[in-house]
């Protein structure tokens, strides 16, 4: 238990000093490591619900997506810069660099498995993220075209036309 | 407005700002839509935009029937994020309130000439990045302050290759293999006991991660040329970093 604790705070750490590192230095710093933080939560709850990677990853970087998707708007910013760093935690790069140790000690067959293993860790990823930024499409055209069934926004004028 | 005269000036900054937010990582979609939302807030009647990761193409039509077209090729990229939110910050108020060219670029300049990150805070970056990592991967906190200094390293070594315009696939290779051998030493200096934790910390700042991820996200949403583009940089980076630390593990047998 402990150790997930000290990583859900070393993955925090590792996207302050990722968000830093890409020029990102005001108070949005706080918000990034609440979403990457949280986000590694939800990793660690699904795996431990005995869901699996795919699920957990898949299920984390949705969240992650959604999160940043709903503060770019609360903060007027745009998504991709709340998301590259809150999604630190689950980049995999541990499966990368053994996928690359495998291949230079000759070791093909742990070399497939590794490799396989990153592809579907990426792909849970930009899956999760993919559909958390459609959600928000849909929303958004939605309000656009049937701007009585939600507050009208500000689009009001163009969805009259 | 003398569309043959004043349409390329405005089409070049409008290209201005597309180039800032590509060099700067924005994603291809969002430069695709910031063109052709400028190009209708200054009037053109019709706006077809091509960009991938390496070059953006925009042609602009005037509501004369003057076409415009202008090409930008980006050869070196540096995600700045904090510079990806003014530029869209700079041109949503163009959107709702066009204003002169010279305007734009005056805008444009003080965006570019901002100062990012100092160095000091940089490396300091590279080492909180590199020893957190390392323990978020399952090392110890021994790897940790390894990986620190080993960060420390590889830091010094991407601003020296940097400076000597190296090849990027050469400079990834000299990088991580230098890295690596100051991971062999420090684990046989007694700093730190799986030089595996500690590699893969400081791997995730060379290491496409992101890039990879993104690329798959590109092809998915329908940009295949810049996905395709992107996972192959990726998977050129990872194979370039794999050869770097081939060499110290084939050498040392470490690792």
């Amino acid at each position: 238990m402990s150790f997930y604790v000290i990583q859900t705070i070393m993955g925090i750490l590792g996207s302050i000093g990722f968000s830093i590192l890409f020029g990102v230095t005001d108070r949005k710093l706080l918000w990034i490591s609440l979403g990457s933080g949280a986000g590694w939560v939800v990793y660690l709850v699904c795996v431990a619900g005995g869901y699996g990677m795919f699920v957990g990853l898949f299920a984390a970087s949705l969240f992650v997506a959604v999160v940043s998707e709903v503060l770019a708007r609360i903060l007027k910013t745009p998504v991709i810069l709340m998301l590259v760093p809150m999604l630190i935690p689950e980049i995999p790069g541990g499966d990368l660099y053994y996928t690359m140790y495998y291949l230079v000690q000759r070791q093909y067959v742990e070399f497939g498995n590794s490799s396989n293993q990153v592809l579907v860790e990426a792909g849970a990823i930009a899956l999760g993220i993919i559909l958390a930024s459609y959600v928000a499409k849909f929303i958004r055209s939605f309000r656009l075209h049937m701007p009585g069934m939600f507050q009208r926004g500000k689009k009001e004028g163009i969805a009259g036309n | 407005m003398d569309w043959e005269r004043d349409g390329s000036r405005y089409l070049s900054s409008i290209m201005d700002i597309g180039e800032l937010l590509l060099v700067h990582g924005a994603e291809v979609n969002r430069v695709e839509d910031t063109i052709s939302r400028l190009c209708g807030a200054y009037g053109f009647v019709r706006s077809d935009v091509f960009t991938i990761t390496s070059s953006i193409v925009a042609s602009a039509m005037a509501p004369d029937g003057t076409t415009i077209t202008q090409t930008r090729r980006i050869k070196d990229r540096d995600t700045d994020l904090g510079k990806v939110e003014l530029v869209n910050g700079l041109s949503r108020r163009i959107c709702e309130n066009p204003v002169s060219a010279e305007m734009i670029q005056e805008e444009i300049r003080a965006i570019r000439d901002m100062k990012s990150i100092s160095e000091g805070m940089k490396l300091g970056m590279y080492m909180l990045i590199s020893s957190s990592l390392s323990v978020f991967f399952g090392g110890s906190w021994l790897d940790g302050l390894a990986a620190a200094v080993s960060g420390m390293v590889l830091y010094g070594m991407l601003r020296q290759s940097a400076a000597m315009k190296l090849n990027g696939i050469v400079q990834t290779m000299m990088c991580s293999a230098v890295t690596a051998l100051a991971v062999s030493l420090l684990v046989r200096l007694g700093i730190g006991t799986h030089p595996d934790k500690i590699m893969i910390g400081n791997i995730m700042l060379v290491i496409p991660g992101i890039q990879l991820t993104n690329s798959l996200r590109d092809m998915i949403n329908g940009d295949m040329i810049s996905g395709l583009l992107n996972m192959s940089e990726a998977l050129l980076k990872a194979v370039s970093v794999a050869m770097g630390f081939a060499v110290i593990l084939l050498v040392g047998g470490g690792g």
